[in-house]
């Protein structure tokens, strides 16, 4: 069965009635409570975050890892996209056997590993987001390239079009709405993998304002730092499918 | 007078592997010739009652598949690398999405820029040829299929062809659209010096369109017979010529079934 997803509009009325509803229930109904934060204290809360928890420069550090190790990775695939998508050669099958542990084992599980490895630094932190997203685009990458029908590969081939070029020039642009997309999935996922590695190794960005939040208690601070994450993801998104229907319209099918 | 030979296909032979890690033998020896057009272009059918066979013939010929024994021979030069003398377009139009039409052509012209042997070199003069001046800048999604055949023939024939292999060109076709289609592809060889080899499982499409129909045998295929067509112009779907080929053809292809060594 295929769940049908909300329109945009209807979206957009539900948030309007849980805010209503919030508003409602948690500043007169239910003031003093340990679910969620009164609405009053949430905006007052902005000022600590801005001032105690470096709001701005944490953020400023998570989001950076975030989208520039997908703009990394996504243009270094792009500029090695001739080797990656062919079948059959070493790097590919190293990285789909890996890929195999995942059906098993979860993937925040391989992060967390890698969270025990490796030291604490805004380097490292870098270099963390920008191996998963790497590795994830790879796997991606060699999974769609199987599905490309051989009628189109066949006919380039009879042309005398060389292998190579064949795999960056029909390949690689046939899976590259599919790698845009899916780049909506990654962004989530490494959002959700470095506010782990930053509130496990406290260095900085949002998971260390998590940290400090959960260590004094402070509901509003946690409830305000994930609708700014919250917010975040959304608007990166909805940017990634902008850009996909403007220029990549194709479809794998 | 003999003439020169074009395309020589020596004792191809293919087996894939069938369910089961059985193995089927889908071509099995299959052999024959097809001379140099003169002077302009032909047309040559495989009329077959299965399709897949044909395909994997196309695949062959066309090199982008590899057979389990035999050779294809082009003006006399083994023919086992594509090299853009022999261009296959697959049964559904394998036209570029991401390219619009006039950048679909280019894709075949950029890698024979330093060639001299193409018959058809120039980009506006390729896409006035299948009728799509004017389109340039069309996409092919949302397209007809006829709109995408014409662009995969266009970057077919840029490539510079001694042969094109059309799979079934006609078959998801219908009303004017396959008219159309049909008479491009008549009107081609009347225009440039190229073969078109097309595979065919409809009877009534071969003996319109065709010059030369080899017959071939149910799996595993082979040529079992040849017929030549002498093109006049009373041969119509309502002329008795037309229909005596049709039956005659009809029980040949019958006749394999129950024989189907041929």
């Amino acid at each position: 069965m295929r769940l049908k997803t909300a329109p945009a509009k209807n979206l957009y009325k539900y948030i309007i009635s849980y805010l209503i509803l919030w508003i409602l229930l948690f500043e007169f109904i239910l003031p003093s409570n340990n679910i969620l934060p009164k609405p009053s204290v949430v905006l007052m809360s902005f000022s600590a975050l801005w001032n105690y928890y470096r709001l701005l420069f944490n953020f400023t550090v998570t989001i950076s890892a975030v989208y520039l190790s997908i703009l990394l990775a996504y243009f270094l695939i792009l500029l090695l996209s001739g080797y990656i998508v062919r079948k059959n050669h070493f790097v590919s099958e190293f990285l789909l056997s890996l890929h195999w542990f995942s059906n098993y084992i979860p993937a925040i599980v391989f992060g967390l590993f890698l969270i025990y490895w490796l030291p604490g630094s805004a380097f490292i932190e870098y270099l963390f987001a920008f191996l998963i997203a790497l590795f994830s685009i790879i796997i991606k990458v060699n999974e769609d390239a199987a599905k490309v029908k051989n009628e189109y590969i066949n006919s380039a081939k009879s042309l005398g079009v060389a292998e190579s070029v064949i795999a960056k020039k029909v390949i690689w642009k046939f899976i590259q709405p599919s790698v845009i997309k899916y780049l909506i999935v990654l962004q989530f996922n490494i959002w959700s993998v470095l506010i782990a590695f930053e509130f496990i190794k406290g260095g900085y960005g949002l998971g260390r304002i998590y940290r400090l939040a959960l260590s004094y208690n402070d509901l509003s601070a946690l409830f305000t730092v994930s609708i700014i994450v919250g917010i975040s993801i959304y608007l990166s998104a909805q940017l990634i499918k902008y850009f996909k229907n403007k220029f990549y319209h194709w479809s794998l099918d | 007078m003999n003439r020169e030979i074009l395309l020589e296909v020596k004792n191809i032979s293919k087996t894939v592997h069938g369910l089961a890690g059985s193995k089927v033998r889908i071509l099995d020896k299959v052999n024959f010739n097809i001379e140099k057009p003169e002077p302009l272009g032909q047309i040559i059918s495989f009329v077959a009652a299965s399709a897949s066979e044909l395909t994997s013939l196309l695949k062959i010929i066309s090199a982008v598949e590899k057979p389990s024994d035999g050779e294809v021979y082009l003006s006399g030069k083994h023919y086992h690398k594509p090299a853009g003398d022999i261009v296959f377009i697959p049964e559904n139009p394998s036209s570029f999405p991401w390219l619009n039409v006039r950048q679909n052509v280019e894709f075949a012209v950029r890698r024979q820029e330093y060639k001299t042997t193409s018959i058809v070199n120039n980009v506006n003069e390729t896409i006035s040829l299948v009728g799509l001046e004017g389109y340039e800048t069309h996409f092919p999604d949302n397209n007809s299929l006829g709109f995408r055949f014409r662009i995969s023939l266009a970057r077919a024939l840029a490539a510079g062809p001694k042969i094109i292999l059309l799979d079934e060109p006609l078959k998801n076709l219908h009303g004017e659209t396959k008219k159309e289609i049909f008479n491009l592809i008549t009107e081609l060889p009347k225009k440039i010096c190229v073969t078109i080899i097309i595979a065919l499982t409809n009877i009534s499409d071969a003996v319109l369109l065709s010059d030369k129909i080899f017959l071939m045998t149910r799996r595993p295929g082979k040529v079992a017979d040849t017929i030549d067509i002498l093109r006049t112009n009373d041969l119509n779907i309502q002329s008795d010529s037309f229909h005596s080929l049709k039956i005659k053809i009809e029980k040949l292809l019958s006749g394999y079934e129950n024989n189907p060594s041929g």
